[in-house]
């Protein structure tokens, strides 16, 4: 069985790729630690879209 | 193992139907997550909760599960493998990723969806709108399409070694 050939390497698009991922990641950890837009806990959890509170006093 | 090309072709085809209809279904989402903020309308933003919620559970979340399970029949049936290239692996990623967020995503449409139907018109005003994860969603989505139409080069460790292992037992 013949060896196996060098592996060419990561391509530059699959790094550039990963640092943008790792930027987005890092923001959206930041936002939700600051309290910001995108957590899923709903009205009055403290995060995401949440009603006024007269909203949710109708819901009572 | 790989598919008959018959097959193939029919998985291919119900893949792209329903990432397509994915990314059409969350553009009407979004239109109607716009509406929800930009409407002076009780009716309107109610509706636009309504039915937000609706498109997001019957459509949105249908159609996701159904690319994400057909992306993998697909790569999996053919010479494509799923780890094999780069491009595939990290569109099977953003999928998944999508997917997992509109799972988390949907019950609080749900909330707000509830809070809409029963909310006076005066206090609809304070729902907001729902464009973030609609517009980044949308994002990710033509990111993954664009992935898929170019397929840029680049092969895994892995794919490079079962192309080669591929290519010794063919010509020995």
């Amino acid at each position: 069985m013949a060896d196996l050939p060098p592996y060419p390497g990561t391509p530059r698009w699959v790094k550039v790729f990963g640092i943008i991922a790792i930027g987005l990641v890092l923001l959206v950890v930041i936002l939700l630690l600051t309290g910001g837009p995108g957590r899923h806990m709903g009205p009055g959890g403290g995060g995401g879209p949440t009603p006024s509170s007269s909203v949710t006093e109708h819901r009572l | 193992m790989i598919m008959a090309p018959g097959l193939r072709k029919f998985v291919l085809a119900a893949h792209l139907t329903f990432s397509i209809g994915w990314i059409g279904a969350v553009v009407a989402y979004l239109a109607l997550g716009v509406s929800s903020v930009t409407s002076q309308d009780a009716l309107t933003v109610r509706g636009a909760w309504v039915a937000m919620e609706l498109t997001g559970w019957y459509v949105i979340v249908p159609l996701a599960l159904a690319a994400l399970l057909t992306g993998l029949v697909i790569s999996m049936g053919t010479k494509w493998g799923l780890f094999r290239h780069y491009w595939i692996l990290i569109s099977l990623a953003l999928t998944i990723l999508a997917t997992v967020v509109l799972l988390l995503h949907m019950p609080t449409v749900s909330l707000m969806a509830d809070a809409a139907r029963e909310a006076d018109g005066a206090d609809l005003g304070g729902l907001g709108g729902d464009l973030l994860h609609p517009g980044v969603g949308l994002l990710v989505l033509l990111v993954i399409t664009a992935l898929n139409v170019y397929k840029p080069r680049g092969m895994t460790r892995y794919g490079w070694r079962k192309q080669h292992e591929e290519r010794t037992v063919s010509q020995p």
